[in-house]
């Protein structure tokens, strides 16, 4: 008989700090990776959405540890009145009636999302926690609020996957907003409109479910796997929502603002996702239902320092010089239209929502028959973004939230209506004759 | 005068007749080994063109971009080609044991300096694939890095990496094969340091501006170049 030692892939320190825990109701995980600075303020948020909305729930913080020593100085976890592993917090007006775990799971060097996400999944499924969420520190708006948003569908709702909904600037999340929300909504039926966050609730069924699949060492997942979580739950008998945390923190400069990176990222996890989960929308129609916790999704329109001029450049220069890489890509006629794109003058310029659904149809479709390097191919993809940025600033310049809205909810359309031509050029066979 | 033409030609005809009657044999067991040859050249064949439809080989092949070179130089796919040759070099092998049992004076030197010489071939064969492939594949890496980050004559630094590469595998390969060995070694040394050297040369001449702006990028104020290109968030 195997022991649970011998079954698990968690570190031995870990182990006995989840065995002196024992069982919980909810888990939040929390890497403090490039936000040492921010770690104290976010535990204590949580520890006061513990005690304000779950007072007589058993709960845990798991904290992933990159194995920098400055962390060790920031956790409020290790400081000497408190035992390593159990805190009780001073009250702010309410006190929880159960003890506030801490866990530190330490790594020698920082893991990557996807190893800290299984991590997180792997102390659920054996603290059998009920609900979990996982939150970033550098998120500036971490609130009692927001964790207790997270937390409660899944707890008390009995949702699996928990999504957060945000109030932003009309013109961010345009990857968001243009592909990753109406592709995912028009081929897996989940609606849901920030597949890629840093802040999500599941369930501990869901937690489990994923643990069990043995997809771990992929690099799609490795990178951002909460899209993955969430894709999974589709087609299964799982429930989603979407629940509205106020307004969307802006990026720390690095991976998450450099576009090619963040399309290797997304929609490198998303085509990867298309491949594995094809059954799901090759041949039948998901339909999952999404309820949604608050407002639904809140556009602002200050005014913004964007300079779609140079974007406009890099369009035209990418189309021209990826030429060979796009024709090998991309159906003959797409390219063609593609090309012919260029010689349109800046000011009347217009990527028409058909082209852009053909063009990332075509996209997955090379993908899912390798017809160049993966890798290449998601790159090859960001000038035609960024040809679709510069026509979404320029029709969107002084569009209402609701124009836009409408807007959207026309492109969800057109991905839905051309789907026939995706399940063509995909179950096409790429006859490699050379 | 006469009888001794007679005995002459009689000799003649029995030394043909012995020879034909030594060779006839010899030449049979030559045309058997090499229809054996043949039909083990084709078992194999078939056999490996299954197994690397298995590997997947051409996929492999187009991502790395060996099969576009292969198809400007209009040869086959991956797999066939490898297929084709293992079949060539099989059957050629069988015919060259065959002919050797003919017993041609002078012919087995030939024959065992060229069965030699095949493992050199091939390991020249592959250097080349090799080179083919790797070439292709950062002459590509190279050129997307460059359009996506804006940089001009992103094409031009993609083709000096791919030519690189290739003067590279083609001088390896030469010098595997043995050829001209020194004057190869030379002539890419050359070629190469006398690149480099106009490379180095142009930019520091023409492209003074162009390296100030690349250093401050690098190590001067971060700020001043983010605000430059601002694009929107995209998640």
């Amino acid at each position: 008989m195997r022991t649970l030692a011998e079954d698990t892939f968690l570190a031995d320190d870990l182990l006995r700090q989840l065995m002196s825990v024992g069982e919980v109701d909810l888990l939040v995980g929390v890497s403090c990776h490039n936000a040492l600075q921010q770690l104290g303020e976010a535990v204590q948020a949580i520890e006061r959405s513990f005690q304000q909305f779950f007072v007589r729930q058993r709960v845990v913080i798991v904290n992933i540890d990159g194995g920098d020593k400055d962390t060790q100085q920031n956790d409020p976890a290790n400081s000497p009145v408190a035992h390593p592993t159990q805190t009780v917090v001073p009250g702010h007006g309410i006190t929880s009636l159960r003890t506030i775990n801490r866990v530190n799971a330490t790594f020698s060097v920082p893991p990557a999302p996807g190893a800290a996400l299984r991590t997180l999944l792997a102390a659920a499924d054996l603290l059998r926690a009920r609900a979990c969420a996982v939150v970033s520190p550098a998120t500036c708006n971490l609130t009692p609020d927001s964790i207790a948003h997270l937390l409660r569908p899944a707890f008390q709702d009995k949702f699996d996957f928990v999504a957060p909904l945000y109030s932003r600037h009309k013109f961010q999340g345009l990857l968001a907003r243009n592909l990753v929300y109406p592709m995912c909504r028009a081929l897996f039926g989940a609606g849901i409109r920030e597949l890629y966050t840093d802040e999500y609730g599941f369930s501990g069924r869901l937690a489990s479910s994923c643990l069990s699949q043995n997809i771990w060492n992929e690099e799609a997942i490795q990178a951002r796997p909460e899209a993955w979580m969430a894709l999974s739950a589709t087609g299964s008998n799982y429930r989603f929502c979407q629940t509205f945390l106020g307004e969307k923190p802006p990026a720390a400069r690095g991976p998450a603002t450099d576009i090619v990176e963040v399309l290797r990222q997304t929609v490198g996890t998303l085509f990867w996702c298309l491949e594995t989960r094809q059954s799901l929308w090759l041949d039948g129609e998901p339909s999952p239902s999404l309820t949604t916790f608050g407002p639904d999704h809140e556009l602002t329109t200050e005014p913004s320092n964007l300079d779609p001029h140079r974007i406009f450049e890099m369009f035209r220069t990418g189309v021209t010089e990826l030429e060979p890489i796009l024709s090998s890509i991309l159906d003959p006629d797409t390219h063609c239209e593609i090309k012919n794109l260029v010689a349109i003058e800046e000011g009347k310029f217009r990527f028409k929502p058909d082209l852009w659904v053909r063009t990332l149809y075509d996209f997955a479709a090379s993908y899912h028959h390798s017809v160049i390097n993966r890798s290449h191919l998601v790159q090859a993809l960001a000038p035609l973004y960024r040809g679709m940025t510069h026509s979404f600033l320029l029709e969107h310049s002084d569009s209402s939230p609701a124009e836009m809205e409408a807007a959207s909810e026309m492109l969800c359309s057109e991905f839905e209506l051309q789907k026939p031509y995706l399940r063509e050029r995909w179950k096409t066979n790429v006859e490699v004759t050379s | 005068m006469r009888q001794i033409i007679l005995e002459g030609l009689e000799q003649v005809y029995n030394k043909l007749l012995h020879m034909i009657a030594e060779f006839l044999p010899r030449f049979l067991v030559m045309l058997i080994i090499v229809l054996i040859g043949l039909l083990v050249a084709l078992v194999l064949r078939y056999i490996l063109r299954a197994l690397l439809g298995l590997t997947k080989l051409d996929r492999v092949s187009e991502q790395s971009g060996a099969s576009r070179v292969l198809r400007m130089a209009h040869l086959p796919s991956m797999s066939e080609l490898l297929s084709r040759s293992v079949f060539w070099v099989t059957w050629l092998g069988f015919f060259l044991v065959g002919v050797s049992v003919l017993g041609i004076p002078g012919f087995q030197e030939q024959i065992s300096r060229l069965f030699r010489f095949l493992p050199e071939v091939f390991v020249a064969i592959l250097i080349m694939f090799l080179g083919v492939a790797i070439a292709n594949f950062l002459s590509r890496t190279a050129l997307l890095a460059a359009v996506n980050a804006g940089h001009p004559s992103a094409r031009i630094l993609s083709w000096a990496i791919r030519f690189v590469i290739w003067i590279l595998a083609i001088t390896m390969t030469l010098e595997e094969l043995g050829l001209a060995r020194q004057t190869v070694i030379s002539a890419f040394s050359i070629v190469f340091g006398a690149t480099m050297l106009g490379l180095a040369i142009a930019f520091g001449l023409g492209g003074q501006d162009l390296a100030r702006r690349a250093l401050e990028r690098y190590f001067g104020d971060a700020k001043k170049d983010t605000d430059k290109g601002k694009e929107p968030q995209p998640l």
